[in-house]
């Protein structure tokens, strides 16, 4: 039975799914822990248990009793921090894209404080054949570096990875909403790692191409092998950059 | 219950005016894509699906186990359906560019004329159980092989990745869910030119998406001007 454990890893309190058949993540009764650390080790399991819960259920079948079961905690500690089991799923998704879109940047700054590794040609792929200079192929090793890192990222967390790569029910327009906004701001970034300060010749198209690529995630992310998911770079890296 | 007993029952129903077992399984199929698509998956129920419907309870047993059985079968038979039109669509031009333009056109329309339909089949659908999310794998699958057809016209050493045909296929059905999930199917329409720039460019690169993107654009600007159809060949 997978069951989540708390860890703690500097600078944050996170939370690991384990293999685990421990009852609980936190003693009961007088433990003598302040009270607004339990509250955020409460929430921060509960929005684990929630990526969780839906990567085991799907978003036709995930409920607030499996969230709460998963957390190890009462219906009544649910309910005392969120409204229902959207506003739950809801905050595990834009904590998930916010931690996605970290890692992202950071790999594709890391990515451009060194020398590019492909430069010249400006063409990661090899297919176009279109010449460009070494700023054009120091942006395409910066994108490079924030897809692998995405990827990796995805693979190491498949729960986090269902969450943000699945199409969420549109009547829950909170979540439609946010799933809006991820592909927006992936394909901003896109746009800023490969041309920094670059104008967008087609606004609509870096969407489209994420959309794609996160349609291509799913996929490949349901097959339910990371290596597989993070094998996808190369491919995905030449898709994405062919028509940018 | 003994088949000629069913089908004296059958009898009776039809005497009677009411609808066949054969009439419920093909309406209920297609009320349980509506009721999805209407009030979503998980609202939908076998009481919301036979109030589209028609028949009862146990006429419906007879053919599906539950609502996800039923939902899946009703997604195999109409996605086969819309493959078809979609395949015949494309197999009527000249070229795979423009066969490509033909068949999006076809989808087009159907989001557009069915579009709670197109709500079931392409976002309630990724929510609907495993056994509906395997038959969207391999519709997934079959387009992307269809789309790969484009590699004939290109050299073995600039052949696109593997993965090009999946990942053109996913976006197209992003754009489709965005725009039906807007509550918006119309709107489906304006992404028709950054489609044929993503289609073609994932295979062409970047000129041959440029190419067609205008093309695509002038098309919609003749088809919205009453003035144009499809049937320029590139």
């Amino acid at each position: 039975m997978t069951e989540l454990r708390l860890v703690e890893s500097a600078p944050e309190l996170r939370l690991a799914a384990v293999e685990t058949t421990l009852p609980s993540p936190l003693p009961r009764g007088h433990h003598g822990l302040p009270a607004d650390l339990v509250r955020a080790a409460q929430r921060q399991r509960l929005l684990e248990a929630a990526a969780a819960a839906l990567a085991e259920q799907g978003y036709g079948r995930v409920t607030a009793a499996r969230v709460t079961e998963l957390a190890g905690v009462s219906s009544r500690t649910f309910y005392q921090h969120f409204e229902d089991l959207w506003a739950c799923l809801l905050a595990a998704y834009e904590v998930e894209a916010a931690r996605l879109c970290k890692e992202i940047e950071r790999a594709a700054e890391a990515a451009g404080d060194g020398e590019p590794e492909i430069a010249g040609d400006g063409a990661v792929g090899g297919r176009r054949g279109r010449a460009g200079d070494a700023t054009a192929g120091a942006g395409r090793e910066r994108a490079r570096a924030g897809i692998a890192a995405a990827l990796a990222f995805l693979a190491a967390e498949p729960a986090p990875a269902r969450l943000l790569s699945a199409e969420p029910p549109p009547q829950v327009a909170a979540l439609a909403a946010a799933r809006r906004d991820l592909v927006d701001r992936l394909g901003t970034m896109l746009r800023s790692i490969l041309q920094p300060g670059g104008a967008t010749p087609l606004p609509g198209l870096e969407r489209r191409l994420i959309g794609a690529a996160l349609a291509l995630v799913s996929s490949r992310a349901a097959e339910g092998d990371p290596q597989r998911l993070r094998d996808l770079e190369p491919e995905l890296t030449q898709i994405l950059l062919a028509t940018l | 219950m003994p088949s000629d007993a069913l089908s004296a029952r059958q009898a009776i129903a039809s005497q009677n005016g009411g609808p066949s077992d054969d009439e419920v399984r093909e309406g209920a199929m297609e009320g349980a894509l509506i009721a999805a698509g209407e009030v979503g998956y998980r609202e939908a129920s076998v009481r919301t699906i036979l109030e589209h419907s028609g028949g009862h309870r146990a006429q419906f047993y007879r053919h599906f186990e539950n609502k996800e059985d039923c939902f899946a079968q009703a997604y195999a038979a109409w996605v086969e359906r819309l493959c078809v039109d979609l395949l015949e669509a494309a197999a009527g031009a000249t070229a795979w560019e423009a066969g490509v333009r033909g068949a999006l056109v076809e989808l087009f329309r159907f989001v557009d004329e069915r579009p709670a339909i197109a709500r079931a089949l392409f976002v309630e659908v990724q929510i609907a159980g495993e056994p509906a999310l395997a038959r969207h794998e391999a519709m997934v699958d079959r387009a992307a092989a269809a789309l790969d057809a484009a590699r004939v016209e290109i050299e073995p050493n600039l052949e696109p990745p593997e993965a090009t045909g999946v990942f053109v296929v996913g976006g197209i059905e992003a754009c489709v869910c965005e725009a039906l999930s807007a509550g918006d199917p119309g709107r489906v329409w304006d992404a028709l030119p950054e489609l044929m720039h993503l289609t073609v460019g994932s295979y062409f690169g970047r000129e041959a998406a440029e190419a067609a993107f205008e093309a695509a654009g002038a098309l919609l600007e003749r088809e919205r001007a009453g003035a144009g159809g499809e049937g320029e060949e590139r």
